[in-house]
């Protein structure tokens, strides 16, 4: 019972958001909504059992990829309100597109009763949770089975990193940096000097 | 299978992404400085991951507890995508240096670019299927926007990136259906589930993965990217968007096509058949009115992508056979285009891409007219010339299953695509010469490049029929 | 335990809010950008509802490596959308006339 009214509560939700987000008039906002949506999505993870994968959900989108959102919408400088022109203009026909996808999608799920689903197929077969917990399970499958595609993961982010980089990085003039050698060998005797003017008269620069 | 074996089968990727780390922190020390002495080094790198390909990665079977394989198809496409990508590489110093934006990291990002790709046409799994494609392409939307202070160079790339997220959402949420209703990730057990009976579930996984995948090569519903990246994009990497990833692509396409939805042949021929009538005769059409030589070499890339899935179509051994030649020849053509239309800058250098200027350029630059000529008259598939091959067997692949009214269509629109190629020639050869001087040949590299490709792609191209024929025929065998 | 369809019905309004958030925000690309975060929500949850319906665990691995890649790919599309506005002062993709198209 508790179980219903939490997916419900967690579906709704999402559903809601997901919506605010396309439609807030204020990008700050979406990205807002968007976070909200993403702590949903994990509530409905964790229903189901998948407790990493919810946890891994919040700590990435919310902790890194909503708050890199927030940070490009903040830093550039966006009139948003002449942004809007278009939203009226193209609202039938996205709306028109989407309840015919949305319907044959629903309709699709709703064949997974009808249609036939090969457990047969199934290779990697869920520990019991009491004995071995997801994230050892996870973890068990991920370093050895998975080998292969972590490491392409890893050339992934790589590839994110370096092109972020590349695109943005400006080697800007002007800019005085740190020289550590030359503070070292500088000494008190190149600096500083000292005179001993007589009365009246100041110090020759 | 061990790890040392599984190691030994994925040899290329290794060289190349230990190669391209290697270069990376070479780069990030000696700064682009050391961008022409990198780019030779990425060119070596691909090379010894092609000769590599002699070993166990060119026929040593499954990998990885089925993600990977290493039999004649991949390593074929291998060869196809290392080549693209070598010569890249090696046109880009020549066109970064005149915009002052020759950047270290360009050799690095077509290196981790190529092993993406390398992943692609190895991948018996859905999920390495999908990491190697996003490696490639994170690593393309980078290259797209390179020329950072080119507004038309930026806005590719953001117009290639959109598309291309949406498109990998799309080729995604397929993939969880897929998953969901066979449950399992590898083409087997997809090919398992679907053999037993296609339900909605799957039907709905195949026609979004087939979507995404369709964005990727460029077939015609999901083509609307490519003219703006192909223009906007430096010339190099519009060359390089032009082969490599279309081979990985297709190569990919065809593999899940045979081994994944084998079963299902029925359910995607009908998509095929749509996507390869509606992307010969739409690009054959909207490429008439074109009047910006990258945009037409788009609009050219959409008409033969069409050609070659019309091998696809038949299932075939042979008709697999005839994509592969179809690619193997379309690079030819397309890189040696690029490489001429990188020959077209002014007095002072700068690129000049629209097609008024190529008038009368058989007076002017009597070679790179020929060249022009031998690459436009190649690509309408004129018979003597050698771009008539692969289309012939493509047809031939489709007649041998009893479609011949496809097969007729299919020639009566490479007959309208004839007509802006002819276009072409005409303006190089018989109207008035342009008011604009293209500067003469300066790298001698590029020079040999073109007269390779013409070489290749001219009557010549014939004597490479029965190997070319060998090889492409022992690669699609594997799929079966 | 709540039956597999509720949840593919979720994942589904998900997908296809996303769908629709790229077409009505044709101008703002970053809502653009978020509507492919909701894209790739919908398709992980799928993942791990099928996941869990299966009892296979590979629907989860599927959607660390899912969740991996869309940060790489948000970081590269917010780098790209950086270079545009310093050229054009705008990230209105409508208007990104220069070429026609």
């Amino acid at each position: 019972m508790i179980q219903t009214i939490a997916f419900y509560l967690f579906a709704i939700m999402v559903v809601l958001s997901a919506g605010l987000v396309i439609t807030a008039r204020n990008p700050v906002h979406s990205v807002l909504w968007l976070i909200l949506a993403f702590f949903n999505a994990a509530g409905l993870m964790l229903l189901v059992g998948a407790e990493f994968i919810a946890m891994l959900l919040v700590i990435v989108y919310v902790g890194a990829v909503a708050v890199l959102f927030l940070f490009v919408v903040m830093m550039l400088d966006i009139d948003f309100s002449e942004l809007r022109g278009g939203f009226v203009r193209y609202l039938p026909f996205g709306v028109a597109v989407a309840l015919v996808l949305l319907c044959e999608i629903v309709i699709a799920g709703g064949a997974w009763e009808a249609g036939p689903v090969e457990l047969a197929g199934r290779t990697a077969l869920a520990p019991d949770p009491a004995a071995i917990p997801n994230i050892q399970a996870l973890g068990t499958l991920l370093y050895t089975r998975y080998l292969f595609v972590f490491e392409g993961a890893g050339l992934v982010l790589l590839v994110a990193m370096i092109g972020a980089i590349v695109l943005t990085h400006r080697a800007r003039g002007g800019v005085r940096q740190q020289n550590v050698r030359r503070q070292n060998i500088r000494r008190p005797q190149d600096a500083t000097r000292n005179t001993n003017p007589p009365v009246g008269q100041g110090v020759e620069l | 299978m061990g790890y040392t074996a599984s190691f030994a089968l994925s040899l290329p990727e290794i060289i190349l992404s230990f190669g391209a780390i290697a270069l990376m922190l070479a780069a990030a020390w000696a700064g682009d400085k050391a961008s022409k002495a990198i780019s030779v080094i990425a060119v070596a790198l691909l090379a010894g991951a092609a000769a590599s390909l002699l070993g166990p990665s060119g026929s040593g079977g499954v990998g990885y507890d089925g993600l990977y394989v290493a039999d004649g198809f991949s390593a074929f496409s291998k060869l196809l995508i290392y080549v693209s990508a070598a010569i890249a590489i090696i046109i880009a110093p020549g066109f970064f240096d005149r915009e002052g934006e020759m950047r270290a990291e360009f050799p690095v990002l077509i290196l981790l670019s190529a092993v993406g790709m390398g992943m692609m046409v190895s991948a018996i799994d859905l999920l390495s299927l999908y990491v190697g494609l996003e490696l490639q392409s994170l690593a393309a939307y980078v290259l797209a926007s390179f020329l950072r202070r080119d507004g038309r160079s930026a806005e590719a790339g953001l117009k290639y990136f959109v598309l291309g997220a949406l498109a990998s959402g799309i080729l995604l949420y397929g993939i969880s259906l897929l998953y969901g209703f066979s449950g399992g990730t590898s083409f087997h057990a997809v090919a398992v589930a679907m053999h037993a009976g296609v339900g909605t579930g799957l039907l709905f996984g195949l026609v979004f993965v087939l979507a995404g995948l369709a964005f990727k090569i460029a077939a015609v519903p999901f083509h609307m990217w490519t003219p703006d990246v192909y223009e906007g994009s430096p010339t190099p990497v519009t060359a390089f968007f032009a082969s490599a990833p279309k081979v990985a692509a297709m190569g990919l396409l065809v593999r899940v096509a045979i081994e994944a939805m084998g079963p299902a042949g029925d359910e995607w021929r009908q998509i095929m058949i749509f996507c390869a009538l509606a992307s010969t005769i739409l690009g054959a059409v909207a490429a008439i009115g074109q009047t910006n030589i990258k945009r037409l070499m788009a609009y050219s890339s959409i008409n033969n992508v069409g050609f070659a899935l019309f091998g696809l179509v038949p299932g075939t051994a042979y008709g697999a056979s005839g994509v592969l030649t179809y690619m193997t020849v379309y690079i030819a053509m397309t890189l040696g285009s690029l490489l001429c239309i990188l020959q077209m800058r002014d007095a002072e250098g700068n690129p000049v891409e629209t097609i008024a200027s190529l008038s009368g350029l058989s007076r002017t630059r009597p070679g790179l007219a020929a060249a022009f000529a031998v690459f436009m008259f190649s690509l309408a598939g004129i018979p003597p010339l050698f771009g008539f091959w692969p289309k012939f067997m493509v047809f031939d692949a489709l007649v041998d299953v009893g479609m011949w009214p496809l097969a007729m269509i299919g020639i009566a629109t490479s007959v309208i695509g004839a007509f802006y190629y002819l276009k072409i020639v005409k303006t190089i050869y018989f109207d008035e010469p342009s008011d604009v001087r293209f500067v003469p040949l300066r790298s001698t590299t590029e020079g040999v490049l073109i007269l390779i490709a013409a070489l290749f792609v001219s009557p010549l191209g014939y004597f490479t029929v029965p190997l070319l024929g060998k090889a492409t025929l022992d690669a699609a065998t594997a799929l079966f | 335990m709540i039956g597999l369809q509720h949840y593919l019905t979720v994942s589904a309004i998900l997908f296809v809010m996303g769908v629709l958030g790229i077409f009505i925000n044709r101008k703002n690309v970053i809502i653009i950008l978020m509507s492919i975060e909701l894209i790739l929500l919908g398709v992980n949850l799928n993942l791990v509802a099928f996941s869990a319906y299966l009892h296979d665990l590979v629907g989860q691995i599927f959607a660390m490596f899912v969740l991996t890649v869309a940060a790489g790919e948000a970081a590269i599309g917010l780098a790209i959308l950086v270079i545009y506005f310093r050229g054009r002062g705008t990230i209105a993709v409508d208007d990104a006339n220069r070429m026609k198209g």
